[in-house]
């Protein structure tokens, strides 16, 4: 399984460094969500805002849309899903892969975002590195509920449209125990409580994952 | 130009694919198990609390300082002073500690003397014991008594 | 003849006990000592909450569950799971607008972020979704699959709801039935309008689920007479 995994994730980031989408498209829309949030905040608030850690989630919700997206169109061709399922790949093995090479592209953006979130919202650097633990696993979770958002839109009518109607309910607990646990160590407060929600819901999603992708993918 | 391998079109035969076994099954219930079993233990979501009950507030009061905070305790009867833009009254907790709050805008239609209520606002200083609200909400019981007792009979008859 | 019987009676029961329920609530039942007759909503607001949050849903998440597993996987799970999430996606709908309007002149706001709230308008969102994901497919086998998966996992939200008022502190009431302690809160008269709501409601998800059920073996046969027919017509435009 973890063999199949790493040979997914390996397959997929090659097909992004080679495509170059992730830097010259998706990592532009990250900053330029979050200038936009800057100045929905307006210039009195967009400063040290208490708001940051929600939007840099948000941010992050949004590039996660995009990329997940993005996974199911590389797998749309014609043919691909039907050649894949003659591989006889173990399942479980592609959804671990698949969640990896996401979360991979997510924790790369998540760095810039982050950085573009201490130079316009003035986020504080050392809270902001103290946070970094927590949004390594509330990202992956991320990636992992994503993935299998991902396959349950995929290849329907409007898979771009669907994805978010389906995965945005699924995001909000997670949007909730990162932007607390953000917050928490903005504020210097303890981290571990709301680190051990989004590890959770890691372990949950990535459960749910193994279980039950095969489910999706067979035919 | 394609590489050598590429070129290679002989068939291969299939890859061997193990059969995934019941162990795995159980091992992924398990983490469920435990993720669930971990999220219902009760502090640890302890900061989606809409609100602190006047002796979570107290207990960490020196933390709190003037942070704007939602706070619950029950009204204290004979206390309540009504103004043009609020009202002010004195709030009690659990044990027996008592906040006076005094709020801004109008309270709901259900406000009075002994109910719980939770007020949006923060405390006047680092150290006070005043709290200054810019909301009031009425938080009801889940008791239900009719409003004249003696109306209603009880299901063994007698009337209460 | 006990089914045919039940399936007959089911309508005029439910109507019947509805409208014993609205009786009991508006006429009978006393106002209540602090909320006056503003607790005149206790007689629909838990009922359609019960409706949507364990009934409808419950049913639709078990019919999802069992569809999954191979042994018990048929189309009529499947149409089951669908019709139920349908039926509940109105109860949430309606759950949440009686709630608001209970709250607004109790609590003071018609809408509060607090655990319960929040948690119940996400299963709504889950169930729109679900709907969403429904008409999204074509293909009968793979619809059923994804919807049956996306239902398990939305199921997850359902224990969270419940136990909310219990695990954190919510402007939202505690239980009104299901007390911690067993002791029940609701005096006399206004408790059994209120055990008769419950059933009331109950029935009417039953008699609705039954309604859409037949709907949707219509829609099904009606889809197939449809292709049946399109395929001659298409075979005559041959001939001549």
């Amino acid at each position: 399984m973890i063999r199949i995994a790493l040979l997914v994730a390996g397959k997929d980031l090659r097909i992004e460094r080679r495509s170059r989408v992730l830097l010259w498209q998706v990592l532009p829309f990250g900053v330029t969500a979050l200038v936009l949030c800057g100045l929905a905040l307006g210039p009195l608030h967009a400063g040290n805002s208490s708001a940051a850690p929600g939007l840099f989630y948000l941010v992050m919700l949004l590039v996660a849309l995009l990329m997940i997206n993005r996974a199911q169109v590389i797998e749309g061709s014609p043919g691909t899903r039907a050649s894949v399922a003659t591989l006889g790949l173990d399942p479980a093995g592609v959804f671990l892969g698949k969640a990896l090479a996401l979360a991979v592209e997510l924790w790369l953006t998540g760095v810039v975002v982050l950085a573009g979130s201490v130079l316009f919202l003035h986020t504080a650097l050392s809270g902001t590195l103290s946070a970094l633990p927590s949004v390594v696993v509330t990202l992956a979770a991320l990636a992992a509920a994503g993935t299998l958002y991902g396959a349950l839109s995929g290849g329907g009518q409007g898979p771009a449209t669907l994805l978010p109607m389906l995965s945005l309910p699924a995001f909000a607990p997670l949007l909730i125990a990162g932007e607390r646990s953000f917050s928490d160590a903005l504020h210097g407060g303890s981290l571990w409580r709301w680190w051990v929600i989004s590890l959770v819901a890691l372990a949950a999603y990535l459960a749910i994952g193994i279980l039950l992708y095969g489910v999706l993918e067979e035919s | 130009m394609p590489s050598a391998d590429l070129a290679d079109l002989t068939p291969v035969p299939a890859p061997v694919t193990k059969r995934r076994g019941r162990g795995r099954t159980i091992g992924v219930l398990v983490v469920l198990a435990l993720a669930v079993l971990a999220l219902l233990s009760q502090g640890l979501l302890h900061s989606l609390n809409y609100f602190d009950t006047i002796d979570q507030a107290m207990s960490a009061r020196a933390k709190l300082g003037t942070e704007t905070i939602r706070l619950e305790g029950v009204v204290k009867p004979h206390t309540i002073d009504r103004t043009s833009n609020g009202a002010s009254f004195w709030m009690t907790g659990g044990h027996g500690e008592e906040v006076f709050v005094s709020a801004h805008g109008s309270p709901p239609q259900l406000f009075q003397a002994d109910i719980p209520v939770v007020v949006e606002g923060h405390f006047t200083s680092a150290t006070s014991k005043d709290f200054y609200g810019t909301q009031i909400l009425v938080k009801h019981t889940a008791s239900y008594i009719a409003a004249h007792p003696k109306r209603v009979k009880a299901p063994n008859g007698s009337t209460r | 003849m006990i089914k045919t019987l039940s399936q007959r009676l089911l309508g005029p029961v439910t109507l019947v006990l509805l409208a014993l329920t609205f009786w009991l609530g508006l006429w009978v039942t006393p106002p209540d000592k602090v909320q006056g007759n503003l607790a005149r909503l206790l007689y629909v607001h838990p009922a359609i909450a019960w409706v949507a949050l364990y009934v409808s849903f419950g049913t639709a998440a078990i019919a999802s569950a069992l569809y999954l597993w191979k042994r018990t996987r048929s189309v009529v799970m499947d149409r089951v799971a669908y019709c139920a999430m349908e039926v509940s996606t109105v109860f949430i709908i309606l759950t949440l607008i009686t709630g608001s309007i209970w709250g607004r002149p109790t609590w003071g706001v018609w809408w509060a972020w607090d655990a319960r709230l929040t948690s119940t308008a996400i299963l709504g969102l889950f169930e729109l979704a679900y709907l969403a994901l429904r008409r999204a497919n074509d293909d009968p086998d793979l619809r059923a699959r994804r919807c049956a998966v996306f239902a398990i996992i939305a199921a997850i939200n359902v224990p969270i709801i419940h136990f909310s008022v219990d695990w954190w502190n919510t402007l939202h009431q505690g239980a009104t039935v299901f007390t911690e302690n067993g002791n029940l809160l609701v005096h006399g008269i206004m408790l059994w309008t209120l055990f008769i709501s419950l059933f009331a409601f109950t029935l009417l998800f039953f008699w609705l689920l039954r309604a859409r059920y037949r709907l949707e073996v219509l829609r099904a046969t009606r889809y197939d007479v449809a292709l049946d027919e399109a395929l001659a017509q298409r075979r005559r435009e041959g001939v001549h």
